[in-house]
């Protein structure tokens, strides 16, 4: 295992705090950037991160070039309230209509290819209650200042939010500590230095994107990590500190489909990149059990693990980016 | 009526054109916690942005209110204050997580007075959009330890070391909309203390009950005979005490506030209900206290006052009916050092004091409107006559 990773590709968001300096980079670079907030009902958290990103990166230093909002059919007011703050609203299904639809926050990510422009994409949960403008250009900073360094993922202290408003001050990477990190160790030791290889907030350049398949489910994070990992080497990849994080508490079971996802993406990609050889074909169901009346009662969740292969290999992708 | 309040409404489109980073603001400030005595990360925003605005000066005074000082043209002429308090009714350990939705941002504080720094922090760049510039220097002050028990020692500190003259000071409350204050009354707010002894031996059922005792310090109060004129009045605001529904409550507290337009008749006032408590301590054989936590003096300006009318004018000119009551605000100690102050509200709102707190997005452009309309009134000269 390579140590110096961690020392070297470790950053925190004040390291890229001279806005005005990113700005000058990007124009000498002669690129642009788009962030995408993937959403399925954030009416509460939407219209600030909006607002925030857009008067900080947007009006006030020209970092970013376009806000993008991909929904996977939210139920509540979160595109509208979008439009008003002024982001671009996109409905997944309507994104490349002639591909059978698929509902999840990779989906969402997969498509923002297709439609932004930028040649930087910044990935952010929609849910973040404390949204702040460091959260996208801290993962922009290394990418812009360091010219190996192709993808940016974010880490924090996290505090979870619980009842009656208050905070519990450590907690969460749950399913981080008891899944991903076993995992990464027995089989991947380096990717162990990635702090939160769960994290939802991650950036890098489209050339990067668009070379990787992207699960349509919770499996996103990890897969993504391991197939940059495979295909370019530890060193294409920074962390960044964005101090803190406050999200919302998931109970044990929502956790368990989250675990069963991430495992079934990690042997099948072991598969694919000729690691294991698996003998069986995986069952699709996780089941879990709830006590009604007095009697276990099996609950199955169907959780297929689509994945969408790279979008460069899709035909209108490859004729809108280049031509051919 | 003069050509500046005549454009007030003009400027309320331009104000909203930047509403993003108005909100903005509000957002970094609001989510940022900062109880009374523990406002120091709400005070690095407050300077960190301004900084980031490029206000001229971002400093703190020897009590840490954050301020910024836009440079005016005039160096001659004394600086124009505008203030807003930095502290909120809320503890630390709480996620201050606003909403922001199409018409509307809630969260705790929001009213009180997180719209009220973020759009003070937000002057700088509204005074750019409106290409306004000034004669004196506007002195933009975060107070800090204003609320309950802190009894405005920020505003007090900040006034009581700057440099005099001041020429006038526009203080900032998150509501309502309307609000125009120009007086004060006098105010003392207590908190009257009862503790009945816990000594081992002595029999539960003989102890004196602490809320009971209480009681009649309420029922001796409302036998106190109140003068019509000056108004005054006693307001039984809090009490707490007990444990549980069967235990005979040891420890209880009253908390009450006196006041009245003239100092003299809060002074008798007090005096009278210090006579109560020891009369009662006397007889009860308790342990009763009357604890002075706040205090202000009546101060104000006539209502004739160039700045009261020309703040009225502004009002009306932005369709805004001005509305007056006495306040318990940073304007007391602003009249009290003779610089003449009025404090104005920046929106509608509900639910002030709960974490759902909740405040109108849209008429706040008129709000920050009519701060615009007084400071330039008053960096024209109204207040200097």
């Amino acid at each position: 295992m390579r140590n110096t990773w961690l020392t070297e590709n470790t950053f925190h968001y004040s390291d890229f705090q001279d806005l005005a300096r990113l700005v000058d980079e990007k124009q000498r670079k002669k690129i642009k950037i788009s962030l995408c907030l993937p959403t399925l009902n954030e009416e509460k958290t939407i219209a600030k991160e909006i607002l925030i990103m857009k008067s900080e990166l947007m009006t006030r230093y020209h970092l970013l070039d376009e806000i993008v909002v991909i929904d996977s059919g939210s139920t509540d007011n979160t595109r509208a309230i979008a439009r008003t703050y002024g982001a671009d609203v996109y409905e997944a299904n309507n994104i490349l209509p002639n591909l059978e639809a698929f509902k999840g926050k990779g989906e969402n990510l997969w498509k923002a290819l297709h439609i932004t422009e930028g040649d930087i994409l910044v990935y952010l949960d929609a849910d973040i209650k404390n949204i702040h403008h460091r959260f996208a250009y801290g993962l922009i900073g290394p990418l812009l200042l360091n010219d190996n360094i192709r993808y940016t993922k974010a880490f924090y202290d996290r505090p979870i939010a619980i009842r009656k408003n208050k905070i519990r001050p450590t907690g969460g990477g749950r399913v981080t500590e008891l899944v991903v990190r076993p995992l990464f160790s027995l089989f991947f030791p380096d990717l162990t230095q990635l702090i939160q290889p769960l994290s939802g907030e991650y950036a890098g350049y489209r050339e990067v994107f668009e070379q990787i398949p992207f699960p349509i489910g919770y499996g996103v994070e990890t897969s993504m990590i391991m197939d940059i990992y495979a295909k370019w080497g530890l060193d294409v990849i920074a962390q960044v500190d964005l101090d803190r994080r406050i999200h919302r508490n998931q109970d044990t079971k929502a956790l368990g489909k989250m675990a069963f996802v991430i495992l079934k993406t990690f042997i099948n990609r072991k598969s694919q990149l000729g690691l294991i050889d698996l003998k069986e074909k995986m069952f699709g169901d996780i089941i879990q059990y709830n006590l009604v009346k007095n009697t276990y009662k099996a609950e199955k969740t169907r959780l297929e693990g689509h994945e969408r292969p790279p979008i460069i290999d899709i035909p209108e992708y490859r004729k809108k980016f280049y031509g051919t | 009526m003069d050509l500046y309040v005549r454009k007030l409404p003009e400027m309320v489109d331009e104000i909203r054109s930047i509403r993003e980073t108005i909100i903005t603001n509000i957002l970094l400030i609001g989510q940022t916690p900062a109880p009374t005595f523990k406002e120091k990360r709400r005070t690095t925003v407050f300077m960190d942005r301004l900084a980031e605005f490029q206000v001229d000066e971002c400093t703190t005074d020897s009590y840490r209110n954050p301020i910024g000082i836009i440079r005016g043209k005039n160096p001659d002429n004394p600086p124009i204050f505008v203030s807003a308090h930095l502290d909120t009714f809320f503890t630390r350990d709480m996620v201050y997580n606003y909403t922001v939705a199409e018409k509307t941002i809630t969260g705790p504080g929001i009213m009180d007075n997180s719209v009220g720094v973020g759009v003070l922090i937000s002057l700088p760049l509204i005074f750019q959009r409106l290409n306004l510039t000034f004669e004196s220097d506007i002195v933009l002050a975060g107070t800090i330890q204003s609320i309950g028990r802190a009894n405005l020692r920020g505003v007090r500190h900040l006034l009581k070391t700057w440099k005099k003259p001041i020429r006038a000071a526009v203080c900032i409350e998150g509501g309502e909309l309307g609000r125009l204050n120009y007086f004060s009354d006098g105010m003392i707010r207590a908190e009257v203390e009862c503790h009945t002894s816990r000594k081992s031996g002595s029999l539960h059922k003989h102890l004196p009950n602490a809320i009971l005792v209480l009681n009649e310090v309420i029922n001796e109060i409302l036998k106190i005979r109140m003068p019509q004129r000056p108004r005054s009045k006693i307001v039984i605001g809090t009490i707490d005490g007990g444990v549980n529904h069967g235990a005979i409550a040891c420890d209880a507290t009253l908390g009450l506030e006196i006041r009245s337009h003239q100092d003299r008749i809060v002074k008798e006032l007090h005096h009278d209900i210090k006579d109560i408590i020891e009369g009662i301590r006397h007889e009860h054989r308790v342990d009763l206290t009357l604890n002075t936590i706040s205090n202000l003096n009546a101060n104000r300006l006539p209502y004739n006052h160039p700045l009261v009318k020309c703040s009225a004018d502004v009002l009306k000119s932005l369709g805004i009916e001005p509305v007056s009551e006495p306040t318990e605000s940073a304007l007391s100690i602003f009249l009290s050092h003779k610089v003449p102050a009025v404090t104005i509200g920046l929106t509608n709102g509900y639910n002030y004091y709960e974490e759902d707190a909740t405040m109108e997005i849209e008429p706040m452009f008129k709000g920050i409107a009519q701060i615009i309309g007084i400071i330039t009134a008053i960096d024209n000269g109204v207040c200097d006559a």
